[in-house]
Order: structure tokens, then sequence, then C-alpha cells
């Protein structure tokens, strides 16, 4: 207050440690040392548990009652940790406010967007007005972040995921705070809604001059909104230096990886090369020489897999002929998926892209099988898909699905080689099984298999999880996977391992992929067509090349607009 | 990706009035059946009951064969069963309950008696134990292993455990028994004829040791619910939004994580509300308050057929029309379900 010219944010030598029962303190945040000037913009980047969201929290004190924090916090030159809860509580939301990830639960389900902005204001009330003059700045927040004052009266799960974080970020400037936080304010939005949030935050944080300290694994939407990015791991700060330089020119390897994870489209680096490829440089200085048993994968050579493109003349393995899906909801039938046709031949990946609601998904339950279309015909290699269970269950041997979330498709009390073995015993393959699972597991690169044999998924990593997953899959011997946003929930790093292991695969057993996303970058990386769906139908097709770098249909171009790593540019 | 999700968002809201309409048919028309099948059921099951009731009316008093066997004929009971059970079921559908074999007087003249006492019992014992366990509870979860939370959550299972019975005869005993405190039963000093204030005094004075034993035995599963339901909340990220807001702990408490834990208990206070009256056959039977519980448990020992099945019906609509109530409470207090 009184040092007008200390900075907005300091942190001095601060270390944050969260006590576990029985276990050694986890340190979450390490001897970090960082300023924020007034009026700055600065992103942390970094992978789940670097410690960039508890270094986050410390700001206002909101870390829970395990931790121990070491070192000064200072907001506006005040340490934090010396405030009394009454002062504290003033600071709070006055100073600096939080946007929380709106579009999860950050939002009390039971009050409404009005009940929640006014309790903030009727809190902190000394800085005058009444009633009234708090409900027309309930009115005046609302417009400020583009949302109908009608909207104030709805419950949070009236609102759709962007219209949430509207409200969280209308929330965080009820006070007139100097500094925001904004902890993934567009992590679970689709790209559109994404744009949308980043234009309104960005926008407002320059035309008040606020100091904006935003949180985010993804370092592209970082670089659209802030002039300096500091990257995290292991609770250290790794690198830091103004955006363009740190998304262009990263020099560590972390930042390296984080950055290729978003890849820029148009960019032959990343074209068929993913992830580990990134930071190959670093690990080949750590290998003194290449294991002996096995080849080195493709995904880790610099050069791109050449020659893996499919035979247009090849009969297509799955087709998919005038196919309708038609839901009923509320007593009205909803047209999910609209005359789609779609063909797809052996040893190709195809990448089904559209935003949330476009009908995706639907579209791939009905070619597993699992949703009955409302007409239109699935066919595999020329046959249509059976409807007797015995012939189901054969089919699908043959096109096995990987879901998104790996700690949500594995079951938490089946080891990974009951997990794997479940398919080999159904469908009674011949041979050991065990045989089977240690193979899949081989080739899912999980080595050695049999100590991964008795291990839970909660021992494993987001990676290793779902190549269990994929492994899963494969010890059927499939022809095809269906793999539903494969990646999306999981690592900047082992995005880049999960999709080397497609690529190899694809190289190795001629697997062919529908890969279902929202993210273009992922499609760049590994496919060879594309597939764009909008609102049901299928709006543009064709090589990854032409519809990604030469998009006709204005739908695609828009998605391309507002892929992250073209914000940045819009700057 | 869920599947909801893969559907369009719907942009208009249909018209809330005809969900609602829809809604209240559709659990109301379930309430029904229920009770249709509760009539049925109330007949039936009280036929398989042991023992004459025309010998047992007649016990002590020398009758020949032929006395019992015309107030057998009387009472309906050497019909066959479907006729005396649609006879049953027209004198139902007219309001009336027949008339009880033990009292000689209309059942649902004794039901209406009896109703208001249990009423006033079970009511009281809810309300304290009801507010009593969800306060408790969400003290007790908000300060999850600490001594409050050890020591209230172990006392309240103490008294759960504790048979109704035999707490209501230690109170008598020692309230009413030694100490002399409390009346040993009844609801109001019998031979006195008080009016006004003097009565409700006698009664609450008569209404301390039954309401103090029901309250014992079910406030624990109130308290075991709520603490439950804000253990659940209290990892809820809107709660981190309240603190970074500025609110006082206490506020965030009561103002945030209640709200969304008494959701869940709700439906439980309702559920057992039907349960608790039900449970007053115990109570009502220790202290001799004169409610329907007492009244089935004379109808019991005849049996006394049209009292027994009048009580019954009477105590599964209470349970039934309760379950409905929590289903309309439920949709007031839940925004989420009021547009779903």
């Amino acid at each position: 207050m009184a040092q007008t010219a200390a900075p907005a944010l300091e942190w001095r030598g601060v270390t944050i440690g969260y006590r576990r029962p029985g276990e050694p303190e986890l340190v979450a945040v390490d001897d970090v040392s960082l300023r924020v000037g007034r009026g700055e913009t600065l992103g942390l980047a970094g992978e789940s548990g670097c410690g960039k969201s508890t270094l986050a929290m410390s700001v206002l004190r909101l870390l829970p009652r395990s931790s121990r924090l070491d070192g000064e916090v200072l907001v506006h030159g005040e340490d934090v940790a010396a405030m009394s809860w009454g002062r504290l509580r003033t600071v709070r939301w006055t100073e600096a406010a939080i946007v929380f990830q709106g579009a999860m639960h950050s939002l009390n389900p039971v009050r409404t967007v009005r009940w929640q902005i006014l309790e903030a204001l009727e809190l902190h009330a000394d800085r005058g007005g009444s009633a009234q003059s708090r409900q027309a700045r309930v009115a005046e927040l609302l417009g400020m972040v583009d949302l109908p004052v009608a909207r104030a009266d709805a419950y949070p799960h009236e609102l759709s995921g962007g219209q949430k974080q509207r409200v969280m970020i209308a929330m965080a400037l009820a006070c007139d705070p100097d500094v925001i936080i904004a902890d993934e304010p567009t992590t679970a939005l689709d790209v559109v809604v994404q744009a949308q949030v980043l234009d309104v935050l960005s926008t407002l944080v320059r035309e008040r001059g606020l100091t904006l300290v935003m949180i985010s694994h993804d370092l592209s939407v970082l670089a659209a909104v802030c002039e300096r990015i500091v990257v995290m791991r292991h609770g250290k700060i790794v690198e830091q230096g103004p955006s363009d330089r740190i998304l262009t020119a990263p020099e560590h390897e972390h930042t390296r990886e984080l950055a290729a994870a978003f890849p820029v489209i148009g960019d032959p680096a990343s074209r068929r090369v993913v992830g580990r490829v990134a930071s190959r440089d670093a690990l080949d200085a750590q290998r003194t020489e290449p294991t002996p048993q096995r080849p080195e994968p493709t995904a880790q050579r610099p050069e791109p897999v050449e020659g893996r493109s499919p035979d247009p003349a090849d009969p297509p393995l799955l087709e998919v002929r005038d196919l309708v899906v038609d839901f009923r909801s509320r007593g009205r039938a909803v047209r999910a998926v609209d005359s789609v046709s779609l063909q797809c031949r052996r040893g190709e990946i195809v990448a089904l892209v559209g935003q949330s609601g476009s009908g995706k998904t639907t579209l791939a339950r009905s070619v597993l099988g699992l949703q009955r279309p409302t007409s239109g015909t699935v066919l595999h290699r020329g046959e249509p898909l059976p409807t007797d269970r015995a012939g189901l269950k054969a089919y699908r041997r043959a096109v096995q699905f990987v879901l998104q979330d790996p700690s949500a498709s594995l079951n938490p009390k089946h080891t990974v080689y009951q997990a794997v073995a479940e398919g080999v015993q159904i469908h009674r393959l011949p041979g050991d099984e065990a045989e089977h699972v240690a193979e899949a597991l081989r080739r899912a690169e999980l080595n050695p298999p049999e100590t991964f044999f008795g291990r839970l998924p909660q021992e494993l990593s987001g990676g290793q999880r779902q190549r269990v997953v994929i492994a899963g899959a494969l010890a059927l011997q499939p022809t095809f996977l269906v793999a539903d946003e494969p990646v999306a929930s999981l690592d900047a790093s082992v995005r880049g391992e999960v999709l080397a292991l497609l690529l190899e695969l694809q190289r190795d057993l001629d697997l062919g992929a529908l890969v279902i996303t929202h993210d273009l970058g992922l499609a760049w990386n590994i496919a060879d067509r594309v597939v764009v769906m909008h609102q049901g139908r299928l709006v543009e097709e064709g090589s990854v090349e032409q519809v990604l770098l030469d998009p006709q249909h204005a739908y695609t171009q828009s998605l391309l607009r507002v892929v992250p790593s073209r914000l940045g540019s819009r700057r | 990706m869920t599947l909801a999700e893969s559907t369009p968002a719907l942009e208009e809201e249909q018209p809330r009035g005809s969900t609602l309409g829809r809604y209240l048919a559709w659990k109301g028309g379930g309430a029904a059946i229920s009770l249709v099948m509760v009539v049925v059921l109330g007949f039936f099951a009280f036929r398989v009951l042991p023992g004459d009731p025309a010998i047992n009316l007649t016990r002590g008093r020398r009758v020949s064969a032929a006395e019992v066997e015309r107030l057998r004929e009387e009472l309906g009971l050497n019909d066959p069963l479907p006729l005396q059970f649609v006879s049953y079921l027209g004198d139902l559908l007219r309001g009336d309950l027949g008339v009880s074999y033990v009292y000689n007087r209309s059942v649902g003249a004794l039901i209406l008696e009896g109703l208001g006492p249990t009423v006033l019992l079970t009511g009281s014992a809810a309300l304290i134990s009801i507010v009593l366990g969800l306060w408790l509870g969400q003290k007790a979860g908000w300060a999850r292993g600490s001594v409050f939370d050890k020591s209230q959550t172990g006392l309240a299972l103490v008294f759960w455990s504790v048979p109704t019975f035999w707490l209501g005869l230690i109170l008598l005993l020692v309230f009413s028994g030694g100490f002399g405190w409390f009346p040993s039963g009844g609801m109001v000093t019998a031979g006195t004829d008080l009016r006004g204030l003097a009565l409700v005094l006698d009664v609450a004075h008569h209404l301390v040791l039954p309401v103090l034993t029901m309250v014992a035995v079910v406030y624990a599963q109130y308290l075991m619910v709520m603490r439950a339901s804000v253990l659940e909340e209290m990892t809820s990220d809107y709660l981190t939004t309240a603190r970074a807001k500025g609110l006082r702990e206490d506020l965030v408490r009561t103002r945030h994580a209640v709200p969304n834990a008494l959701l869940p208990t709700v439906t439980l206070i309702f559920l057992t509300i039907g349960g608790l009256v039900g449970g007053a056959v115990t109570v009502e039977t220790v202290f001799s308050w004169p409610g329907l519980g007492y009244l089935t448990f004379q109808g019991l020992s005849a049996p006394d057929l049209p009292l027994l099945q009048g009580t019954f019906v009477v105590f599964s609509s209470i349970v039934i029309v309760m379950n409905f109530v929590a289903e309309l409470v439920y949709r007031v207090l839940d925004p989420r379900l009021r547009s779903s």
C-alpha cells in the first residue's frame, strides 16, 4: 500500500511443501523467486504437478492446511504470510482476485450468478455503494464480459462452459483488483470458445492496466495473452523470457517438450514427428549406447515416416454410408449425426475434427456398434455391421477403441495384467494368455512387460495408463483403432509418447485409426487424412496438407483461425 | 467426451410449466399406485395373523359355541375372503374403515383421536432430532478428526445402537420412578380438568420423556448423513472461490458448503419422517401415549382386524406422502433438477 514502487507481486525464496501422513513431505514449489511488475502480464507454464497452481494460490494464502510455506510472498510489497486474518480477507478480491476454472465447479451450483457476484460486492461494501448501485454494478460487470444482464438470474448449470468462464472473470473484476490471477481459464473449453474467452480477458487486462498472472499447460495460449512466460518443472523455474522467444526458440528441453505439444500447423518439422523428437537431442546426450534388443522406434527419428500413406485404391476397411443418428431430448428429436459418409482404409490414420457437440463422438459410437443409427449403414470389409451378439463380438475384436481418460477407463481395482487379459479371455484367443498380454504390453512400449503385470492403475503415470489401455486393445490383434481424444487428458510430455506409439503401430502393424479430436495440431502431428465435422455434418474432407493448409469451407477456416498457436499472431 | 456432449446443446428452453406438470403427474401417479397396493396388502396381511378374533373377544366370558358362531357371522368373518375384500374396499371408498372389535367404535374416529397425539410426539421428536443432527453433523464434518467430531459421532452411534424400548424403560425408571420429575405415562394428568396454558404445560411435561427417547435413538442418522455430505463438499472448488473472495471461514461453511450438503440430506429426512411414525409404536406403548402406535399395539392382541387395517393404511400413507413431498422439496431446493 505504502510502497508504491513495489512490484505488484513478488515471491522471495518461496518453498511450499505438503505434509503427507506416513510419507516424506511433498515439495511442490522449490525456492522460487519471481517478480511481477505493475501492469505486467505473466504466464506460468508447466505440466500438472509442477507447482504452478500452488505458487499462484500462495498469493492469497489459499493453500490447504497441510501445506508449509517458507520465504516471502509480497502483494504490493506487503508480506501475505504475515498478514492478520482480517487484513488478509480485505486483501482477497480487492487487491488480487482469481479467475478459477469456471467451466468446472468453481461456481456454487445452488446460487444464481447475481447472488455470487453480489456476495463479493457486499463483502467489501466499505468501498461504498448502496444496494441499488451494487445491482447496477452486477449489470455493468456482466456487460464487460459480453454477457446479457438477464443471465444474472441463471444458475451455473444453465450456462455453457464459456459463459461460466465469463462469469468467473466478471466476478474477479467485481472489486476492482489490481492483480488478476487466472488459473487455467480456458482448459476444458472448446477452441472457438477459448479464443473468445481469451479475447475478453486480454482486452480487459489491457484496457484497465491490470497485472495478470495466467496459469496454463498450453504455451501458445499463454503467448496469446502474456508478455512474459515462466516455465516450471518439479517446483522450480526452468526457463523464463519474452513469450515470442519462449515459443519460437525455447532453450530448455522441457520448454521444447511443452511447445511440441502444440505444433505450428504447416511446420514440416512437426508433421508426423511427435513428442520425444523435441527432446531427442537431450535423450541422445543421456544415452551412451542404444538399447541393443530393440530397434529404435521411428518416432525418435527426426525424419518423417515416409511411404506410409495407404493406397487410395485399397478397398475401404471401414465405411460409413449416409449415417443418421437422432436423439430424443425433452420430447424433441435432435439430429446428432446428419447423413455422414466416410471411408477408412487399412493402415490409415484419419482425424475426425470438430467442436464439442459436433456429433463426432456419436459418429464414433455408431462405428463401434455402440449406438444404433437411425438410418444408414456402417460397413466393415464391405459387409454391413453385424447385429447379432456373436457377430458384434467378432467385429469388436477387429475394431478396438481407446477412450479419452485412461484413469476413468481402467478399473482401479484391476492390475495391468487383468486389464489387458480381459479381452483375451472374453474372445478366448488361442495360445498362452500371459504371452498375449506380454506381447501387447511390449507393443505398447511398457517394457519389460512382466514388471507391469501386478501394478494397479494408480501406481502408473498418465501416459503409462493410456498405454495400458492401448495394450488392452492391441492384445486382440485388431485391424483398426477408434480413439476418442486419446491425449486430451494427458500432459504435454506424455502426449508425445502416446502419439508416437500410434504412429509406430501404424508403421509396424499396418494398424489404421480413426482419431477423434478437437485439436487440429494433433491432426497435423499424426493423421493422413482429416475429416471436419460441424453440427452433425461432414463439411470438409481431404489429406492433412490439403485441409489444414488450404481450407475451403468457412467453418474449417474459422477453426484454424482460433488455433492457439495462431492467436498470438493476432495480438 | 461423453455421450451427453455429443448431442447438440438445446437452444430453446421448454416452457417450465409443462415439465413441472408432467413431473407432478408422474410422481403423483407413482404415489397413487403405491397407495392402492398398500390398501390391498393391508387387507390380506392381517388375515394371515394367527388367532381367532371371535374367540379372543369372548375370552373370560361364559359363552356358548353358538354365540361365538353368531359373533363370527356378525363380524363377517364367515364370508368367503373375496367377498370380505370387496366389502372392505367398498367401505374404504366411502371413507368407512369399519368398527373396531375391541373398542366397539368406528375405526375412523379412533384413528382421528390418535392422530393428534402421534403427530405431536413424532413431530416434536423429528424436529428436534433433525435440527440437532444436522447442526452437529455439519460441525463434525467441517472439523473432521477433531475432538468434537470424534466425541459427537461416537455418542450418537451409542444412542443409535440402543434398543428404543430399553432406553424408554431406563428413562422411566430413573426420571419418573427414581427422581419423580416426570409423569410415568399418558398425555395429560388423569382426573384434572386443565385448560389453556396449564393444559399445554401439562402435555409438554408428559411429552419430555417419550420425545427424549425418540430423539436419542434417531438423531444419529441425520448427524452421520450430514457429516458425510459436508465432507463430500469440503474439497469443492467453489469453496476455494468463496475463500478467495474474502469470506470468513464460518461464512464459507454456512453460506456455501451447508446449502449444498443439505441437498442429499433432504431426501433422507422425509424418508425417515415416515419411518419415525411407524417407530412410534414402541415409544407410545412404553409411555402409554394415546396415539396411533398405542392403538396398533392394542389392536394386535385381539387381533382387531379393522383397527389394524386402518392404522396400517394410515401409517403407509404417511410414508408415501412424505416420499412424494421429498421429491417436490428436492426440486425446489436444487435448481439443477428444476430445469431437467
